[in-house]
Order: C-alpha cells, then sequence, then structure tokens
C-alpha cells in the first residue's frame, strides 16, 4: 500500500517538475521525486540503492542544477527610467518595456533582476556579459557594437531651448553628439531636466518621450522646441554574447506583433 | 513517429503487468544471507558488491576513472574568456554550509566505514561527500573553493585511491583474504575515489562554462 502511495506521489513530484515555468521550482519538484523514489525503495527493502538515490538524486544532482541556475537562471536587465516605458512604482516597477519583458522572461523561463544604471554603463555591462538585456528607453548608437530588436516605439530627437548657455545632453545617448563640443554630459535625463529648469545648460537635446515626461512634471513653461530631423526608435539591447537570447527575443516579439497584443500594450500606456 | 511512441508505451505497460501478475518467469536468487556469512560481514549487499563480484566493482570504479580523465583531457584547452561577474554571496548560504559541512562529512565518513555492517558503503557516502563539496562551492564559488582545497593534489590523491583499491582487490581475490577490514578500507577508498571525481567533473564543467 505504502509502495502504491509513494509511487503515485513520485508520478505526481514528476509532472509538477515538468509543468513548473520557473526552473527553480523545477528543480525543487525533481529533487522531491528523487526523495520520494528513495522511499520507495526503502519500502521495497533495498535501504543501500535508496541511500544512494538519496545522495546523488536529491543532493549531487540538486547542487548541480542550482550552480547551473545561478549562472543561467536569470535574466538580468540594465536600464535608467522612462515613463511610461520602465519606471519604479512604490515598491515595484512598472511600464510598457517591463510589462513585455516579464512576459518574455515567463516565455524563456527565466528569472528577472532589474538593476538602475546611467544610460553611458549600460553598454558596458552588456559587452561584459554582467547584464544581459538594456531597457528603458535605449537608444541604438552604433558605437555601443550591441545587438538591437526591432524598435518598439519610433522617436524623434528634440532640442529644447530656455534661455542662453551651454547645450546639455545624456551621456551615452544618441542625443552627445549633438551637445559636443562644449557642451555638458549628464549622467541621466532626470539631472538634465533640473540643469536645464535651474539654467545651469541653456539647452538640451533629449527626446520626444523624456520632453513630454518633463512637461508633465511642469519643469519648465515657456521652452522653445524644435524637432531634429534623424528619426530614432526605442528598443531593447541584448548582450553580443548570447546569440540564442538576441533570436528568441526578437521572435518573441515578433510573435506579440502578430498577435495584436503589442499594439494593445503600446495603446494602453501611451494612448 | 507517435504511432511507434504509443507501441512503445503500451509494450513497456504490457511487459509490466505481465511481470506483476506472474507470467513472466522470475529469476530464481540465492539466499543472500549465506553469502554475507561466508564473507564474514551482516550487509548482504556488501558481501555481493565487494565480494563475490568483486571483479564487477573493480571494472565499475575503473570505468568512473576513465571517464574522469576523459573529462579532464577534453575539457584541458577550454577556459571562459574576459571577466567574469561576481558572485552575489547570500549570508544564509554562507551560514547553513558552514553549519552543514561537519555534520555531512560525519554522516558520509560513517557510512563509508560502516558499509559491511547496514545500508551504505563507498558509492552512497562519495555522493554525500562530493554534494558536501557543493555546497562550499554554492556558498563560495568554484574558482575559490578549487583553489582551498589544492586540486592537483586532490586528482593525484584520487589516483592513489584507485591503485590501492586495485591492490586491496588483488590481496582478496588471488589471495582469498576475507576479512571485514578489506570491506571498510575498500568501502574509503570508494567513496574518496567518488567523491573527487563528482567534484573534479563539476569543476571542469563550470569553469569550461564560466565562473559560478
Amino acid at each position: 500500500m505504502a509502495a502504491v502511495l509513494l509511487c503515485v506521489l513520485a508520478l505526481a513530484l514528476a509532472v509538477f517538475a515538468l509543468t513548473r515555468r520557473r526552473l527553480l521550482w523545477g528543480v525543487i519538484g525533481v529533487g522531491a521525486h528523487s526523495l520520494v523514489l528513495a522511499g520507495l525503495y526503502l519500502v521495497l527493502a533495498a535501504p543501500d540503492v535508496a541511500l544512494t538515490e538519496a545522495a546523488v538524486g536529491f543532493g549531487l544532482v540538486t547542487f548541480v542544477y542550482l550552480l547551473a541556475l545561478r549562472r543561467t537562471g536569470k535574466l538580468v536587465v540594465a536600464a535608467s527610467p522612462l515613463y511610461p516605458l520602465l519606471y519604479p512604482e512604490g515598491e515595484g516597477i512598472a511600464g510598457l518595456e517591463w510589462e513585455i519583458l516579464t512576459r518574455f522572461a515567463r516565455w524563456y523561463h527565466r528569472d528577472l533582476e532589474l538593476i538602475w544604471v546611467p544610460r553611458a554603463e549600460i553598454p558596458r555591462l552588456l559587452r561584459s556579459g554582467e547584464a544581459h538585456l538594456g531597457a528603458g528607453g535605449f537608444l541604438p548608437t552604433p558605437e555601443d557594437r550591441l545587438a538591437y530588436t526591432k524598435p518598439l516605439l519610433p522617436t524623434r530627437l528634440v532640442l529644447v531651448r530656455l534661455g542662453e548657455g551651454p547645450r546639455g545632453a545624456v551621456a551615452g545617448e544618441p542625443t552627445g553628439k549633438h551637445a559636443d563640443p562644449s557642451g555638458k554630459l549628464f549622467e541621466d535625463a532626470a539631472e538634465l531636466a533640473h540643469a536645464l529648469a535651474r539654467g545651469e545648460v541653456g539647452e538640451a537635446v533629449t527626446d520626444l518621450l523624456r520632453l513630454r515626461e518633463w512637461t508633465m512634471q511642469d519643469l519648465f513653461s515657456e521652452a522653445e522646441t524644435q524637432i531634429l530631423p534623424e528619426e530614432y526608435g526605442f528598443a531593447l539591447a541584448v548582450t553580443p554574447q548570447d546569440e540564442e537570447l538576441h533570436r528568441s527575443l526578437t521572435e518573441f516579439l515578433a510573435e506579440l506583433e502578430k498577435s495584436g497584443e503589442l499594439t494593445e500594450l503600446l495603446r494602453r500606456y501611451l494612448g | 513517429m507517435k504511432f511507434l511512441l504509443v507501441c512503445g508505451l503500451a509494450g513497456l505497460l504490457g511487459l509490466l503487468g505481465a511481470g506483476l501478475v506472474g507470467i513472466w518467469p522470475r529469476p530464481e536468487f540465492p539466499d543472500p544471507d549465506p553469502v554475507a556469512k561466508a564473507w564474514g560481514v551482516a550487509n548482504a549487499v556488501a558481501a555481493v558488491v565487494l565480494g563475490v563480484r568483486l571483479w564487477d566493482t573493480i571494472f565499475e570504479v575503473l570505468v568512473y576513472v576513465v571517464a574522469m580523465v576523459g573529462v579532464r583531457f577534453f575539457l584541458l584547452g577550454m577556459r571562459w574568456q574576459g571577466e567574469l561577474p561576481p558572485v552575489a554571496e547570500t549570508p544564509l548560504l554562507r551560514r547553513s554550509a558552514d553549519l552543514l559541512l561537519g555534520p555531512i562529512l560525519v554522516f558520509a565518513l560513517y557510512l563509508a566505514a560502516s558499509g559491511h555492517l547496514g545500508p551504505g558503503g563507498g558509492f552512497p557516502a562519495g555522493a554525500i561527500l562530493g554534494s558536501a563539496l557543493l555546497l562550499l562551492a554554492l556558498a563560495k564559488g568554484v574558482e575559490r573553493l578549487s583553489a582551498e582545497l589544492y586540486e592537483p593534489r586532490l586528482e593525484r590523491l584520487e589516483y592513489v585511491a584507485v591503485v590501492f583499491l586495485l591492490f586491496l582487490g588483488a590481496v582478496v581475490l588471488v589471495l582469498g583474504v576475507r576479512t571485514a577490514a578489506a570491506f571498510v578500507v575498500a568501502n574509503l577508498l570508494v567513496a574518496v575515489e567518488v567523491a573527487i571525481g563528482a567534484w573534479a567533473v563539476l569543476h571542469r564543467f563550470a569553469s569550461a562554462r564560466g565562473e559560478v
């Protein structure tokens, strides 16, 4: 009787391990399955095999999987905040890109981890493999030498003029080259906006979405804006070390676009 | 393809059913107790593994060693290029690894040393020792642990254990010595062999693909 019960439990745990989307739960399920099998061997009067099964199946294999998970199980996203693409909300994170990333992570069987970094840091982190994806209103530049997805959202660069003074931009962004050589470079868009509001810089180069954010925050009133001719697009950056990740993300975004969910998301977040 | 799969599954279930209802002839096993008594140990499994079937065990260990050597040889040239991301250390893992290490080691040694008296023996003891090393690797990082263990010396110890095991096998098989002491030594040697082999292979795979 006990043997039959343990058999059923082992089968149930195997199904549990196979159907989990999170890899960690799968590993735990496999470990528990081994432990139940060891119990089954014990009931069937084979204590030597039970010991070996417990030591190898539950101990060794689980630890090997855990070690492997530490290396591959996480998807690290390096990003700088931009409303409404990716921004901290209370304790959590929200935004259009965050929604896409969480869906992708679930589809790709990985846990997401987000680190907030200045825009200029993202290419270095991705090239060294410390992060896998770059997000948060990422405007691709050729100097970054990264892999990119298709642009999620088209945008343009804007020149915001408030008064006299040097021209400011965010370091690392394509806006930077409009600020050279006398311009000032800032770590992120919020610093640039405050510098502009305080009058440290007279003009700022930014993009349409950040200008919208600044206008919504009411940082400054009568600014003169001039839209620059080049066309850009917010995309997700992918580490050049992982071609499979890039392929999978491209495929996932194509599916999202085909099913109309991407349009729905864009409508919900951007109106 | 699906048809073949269904056929295979049905065949397996049929075999299982035939075995359960007793149509399938079952092999006649000799009574294990006289075997254990003849070798002077309490655990019949130990009498079979390290006594009657000692040749099997020796060749099994040799296959294991050849597999380890193969992994070492073919992964020798593969090293991770470029800078590796640091491992985030969690205090919980560090502390639990420190606390658990002692009991695990003692339990593994107990299993190896008492394999001739009850369930246990060299193979599970080696696997448990290997798990203990993996637990430490999880807490400290593979490369650091490898440096602390001084791995080349550890690998030499593995080969020495194999040589001693072969020597012991010769003593038991050729001279016909049947003592419990031979079982204890053989179990300890197998445990050392399995543990170091498991650790070395894991380390090779981990460092060939990058730090864990």
